[in-house]
C-alpha cells in the first residue's frame, strides 16, 4: 500500500491515480464528519465535495507537520462552518437563559446498545445552531470563546446552545436506549 | 449533573470517532473536473515561469562561456617580456631620433643609437615620436613589428612601426584598434511599457475559509506605466518608475437584480455580503439585490425565504459580479545585460511595491456597468517579486523597442479572510519604447 507521503507527492504532480487513491482512502471518514455537521444528505455531499477540492488545492501548503487526517478533518469542519455562516450569519441567534435539562435516569446510563449510526442520526436531528455548537465544543474541543468568534455569537449564547443541545441529545438517547431495552426485554 | 454532561459529550465523541460512511459515487465525479481545471492554470503559469528562467539561464551560460580575456590588455607573448622591453605599456611618448633611412632597420632604432644621436638641429636626422616600449634594448633582436602588436593583429600583413605609431607627427594613418574614438555613454533611460496580465490566486490556509472558490475566475488584467533606469555599469542597470495595475476577478453564479431599494426597510451600511476568494463583497448600492445560484456565498437578511425578487418583479441584471482592483506599482528592478547586439537580451529581477487605489464591484446591465459595492478585507499594500527576460531592439542611438515577458509572485497575501492567505501569481508580456539620454 503506497505511503501517504508518496500519495501526496503524486497528487501534487497531478497524478490522477494518486488523487483518486487519496479520496478513496479518506472519503468515508470525512463523509461521516460532513454528515455530523449537516442536517441533510445534500448538504453533507456539498461539504465533502467542496472540502476535498480545498484539500487538493491546499496540499502544496501541507507541511508534513501533525496528522494528515487531522489536517483534512479541519478543512472539512471549516467548510461546514463556512456553509453554516452563509446561512445563519446575519440572523439573530436566540438567547436561551434557562434550559430545563431532563433529570438523570440511572437506569439509562448504559448506552452500550447505541451504535455510531444511531448517534449520527440523533445528532443530525438537532437544530443547526445547536448541532454546530455541540459539535465544535463536545467533539472538536473548542472553547465557548473560540466558538463565539467562529459563528459570530456571544459566549453566553454558545453556552446556552450547548446546554440546550445536550438536553435534547440526552432525551433522544434515553428514548433510543429505552426503545432498544424494551425491544430486547419484550 | 456535570458527570452526566460529560457522559453525553463522551458518548458522542467516542461513539463517532473513526465512524465511516461511504459517500455517493457522484461526489468524486464532481471533484475531479474542478481540480483538473485548477491544475491546468497552475501548469500554464509554472511553464511560463520555467521558460523565462530557462531562457535567461541559457543566455547567461552562453554569454559567460563566450567571454575571453581581453586581448587588448595582454601582450602577444607572456614570457621574458621585461627582459626585452623597458616597460610593458607605453606611458609617455619618447622623443627618438632615428637614423637616416639607409642606416635604420624598419621602424625602430636601438637605445645606444638613440643616445649617440646629435641634437635636434642636425639636418640628417628625422624626428619622430615613438612610444618607449617600442624601443628594443641593445643586443636584442628587433621583434617590435610582430611582438608589440596586439595578439589579434598577429597574422595581419606586417607594417612599419611608424605606421603603428599614433603619435607620429604627420602620419595620417591612425589604427582604430590602437585608439578607439570615445563615445558619449547615455546612462539614463526613460521607458514606457504596458502589458496584459494573467493573474491566478491559489489560496492557502486552514482557517475559517480555506481557499478554494471554484466559481471564480481571473479576468484579463493589465499593467502599464513609465520607468526610469540608470546604467550602473556596462551590463548592470537599476530601474524604477510608476505603473498602474488593474486586476479583475469574476464571481460566477451570483444573480443580481435592480430596484430593490423600495423594498428595503432596514438601516445599516449594506444589505448583502458575498464571500469570495479576494475578500467579502459589501453592497453599497441600496438598489441592488443579490442571490447565490450555486451555494451559500451570499449572506443577507433578505434570503429567498424572506424576499423573492422574481415575485417582486425586480429587473434582472447579471449572473456574475466583477471585482476590480487598481494598484499603483513602484518597482525596484535590476537589469543585467546578457547579450549586447542589435537585439539585446537582459535578465530582469527585483521587487515591486503595490498600493491599493481602486476597489469596486460591478455587475453588467447590458453593456453598462452597474455599481454594486466594494470588497472588504483586502491588503492595502502588497509586495511582489519579479523575474523577467527583456529583449531590446535598438532603433537608433536614442530609441529602442522593448519586449519583456515577466513573471510575478506576490509575497504577502492579497487579502486576509480569517486565516486564509491568497498569494497571487501573474504573468505578462510588457512591450514599449525606451529613450536613452
Amino acid at each position: 500500500m503506497p505511503d501517504i507521503k508518496n500519495i501526496i507527492k503524486g497528487c501534487l504532480a497531478g497524478n490522477r491515480r494518486d488523487q483518486e487513491l487519496l479520496y478513496r482512502r479518506h472519503a468515508a471518514r470525512l463523509y461521516a464528519v460532513s454528515l455530523q455537521y449537516s442536517g441533510n444528505d445534500d448538504e453533507a455531499r456539498d461539504i465533502l465535495q467542496e472540502g476535498f477540492i480545498k484539500i487538493f488545492d491546499n496540499l502544496v501548503h501541507y507541511k508534513n507537520e501533525g496528522s494528515f487526517e487531522g489536517w483534512m478533518h479541519r478543512i472539512i469542519v471549516n467548510t461546514a462552518l463556512e456553509k453554516f455562516r452563509g446561512k445563519h450569519n446575519l440572523f439573530r441567534v436566540d438567547n436561551i437563559d434557562q434550559i430545563q435539562e431532563p433529570d438523570a435516569d440511572p437506569d439509562n446510563d448504559d448506552y452500550s446498545g447505541l451504535e455510531a449510526s444511531d448517534l449520527l442520526d440523533i445528532i443530525r436531528e438537532l437544530p443547526p445552531k445547536y448541532r454546530m455548537v455541540f459539535n465544535l465544543y463536545a467533539i472538536e474541543g473548542y472553547s465557548h470563546k473560540e466558538i463565539s468568534r467562529m459563528i459570530n455569537i456571544s459566549e453566553g449564547t454558545s453556552k446556552s446552545n450547548l446546554s440546550r443541545a445536550r438536553a435534547i441529545l440526552q432525551k433522544k438517547v434515553n428514548l433510543y436506549t429505552g426503545i432498544r431495552k424494551s425491544a430486547v426485554n419484550g | 449533573m456535570d458527570d452526566r454532561k460529560a457522559n453525553i459529550d463522551l458518548l458522542f465523541r467516542n461513539g463517532l470517532k473513526d465512524f465511516e460512511v461511504l459517500p455517493p459515487p457522484e461526489v468524486w465525479n464532481n471533484i475531479l473536473p474542478a481540480i483538473r481545471k485548477k491544475q491546468r492554470y497552475v501548469a500554464l503559469l509554472r511553464t511560463a515561469a520555467m521558460v523565462t528562467l530557462l531562457v535567461s539561464t541559457t543566455f547567461l551560460a552562453y554569454r559567460l562561456s563566450r567571454q575571453n580575456p581581453s586581448s587588448f590588455n595582454e601582450p602577444a607573448i607572456s614570457y621574458g617580456q621585461d627582459q626585452i622591453f623597458d616597460r610593458a605599456i607605453p606611458a609617455e611618448p619618447t622623443l627618438v631620433r632615428t637614423m637616416p633611412s639607409d642606416d635604420r632597420q624598419t621602424g625602430s632604432v636601438s637605445g645606444q643609437q638613440a643616445d649617440r644621436l646629435p641634437g635636434p638641429d642636425a639636418e640628417s636626422v628625422e624626428e619622430q615620436f615613438v612610444p618607449a616600449a617600442f624601443v628594443a634594448r641593445p643586443g636584442t633582436p628587433d621583434i617590435s613589428n610582430s611582438l608589440m602588436k596586439p595578439s589579434s593583429l598577429i597574422g595581419r600583413p606586417s607594417r612599419p612601426a611608424a605606421e603603428f605609431n599614433p603619435y607620429a607627427g604627420n602620419n595620417p594613418v591612425i589604427d582604430p584598434l590602437v585608439e578607439e574614438p570615445v563615445k558619449k555613454d547615455n546612462k539614463w533611460r526613460l521607458t514606457a511599457m504596458d502589458s496584459p496580465m494573467y493573474y491566478l490566486r491559489p489560496g492557502s490556509g486552514q482557517g475559517d475559509f480555506p481557499g478554494s472558490f471554484p466559481l471564480e475566475q481571473p479576468r484579463m488584467s493589465y499593467s502599464g506605466g513609465v520607468g526610469v533606469s540608470y546604467k550602473i555599469s556596462k551590463k548592470l542597470s537599476i530601474q524604477s518608475g510608476l505603473y498602474y495595475a488593474s486586476i479583475g476577478n469574476e464571481v460566477d453564479n451570483i444573480k443580481s437584480f435592480s430596484g430593490f431599494s423600495k423594498f428595503d426597510y432596514t438601516k445599516g451600511d449594506h444589505n448583502f455580503e458575498v464571500h469570495t476568494s479576494s475578500g467579502i463583497i459589501l453592497t453599497k448600492n441600496p438598489d441592488v439585490y443579490l442571490s447565490d445560484n450555486m451555494g451559500d456565498r451570499v449572506v443577507t437578511m433578505y434570503g429567498r425565504d424572506v424576499f423573492d425578487p422574481v415575485k417582486a418583479n425586480l429587473p434582472s441584471l447579471d449572473n456574475s459580479l466583477y471585482q476590480n482592483f487598481g494598484y499603483i506599482e513602484m518597482p525596484v528592478l535590476l537589469r543585467y545585460k546578457l547579450i549586447d547586439r542589435a537585439v539585446d537580451f537582459n535578465l530582469i529581477g527585483g521587487m515591486s511595491y503595490n498600493l491599493l487605489v481602486n476597489n469596486t464591484v460591478h455587475a453588467m446591465a447590458g453593456n453598462n456597468r452597474y455599481d454594486v459595492g466594494k470588497t472588504a478585507g483586502l491588503n492595502n499594500f502588497l509586495v511582489s517579486s519579479s523575474l523577467g527576460m527583456g529583449m531590446e531592439y535598438t532603433l537608433n542611438d536614442k530609441i529602442s523597442l522593448n519586449l519583456e515577458p515577466t513573471f510575478r509572485y506576490y509575497l504577502n497575501p492579497f487579502s486576509n479572510i480569517g486565516s486564509i492567505t491568497v498569494n497571487p501569481y501573474s504573468f505578462g508580456i510588457f512591450s514599449g519604447l525606451s529613450y536613452r539620454f
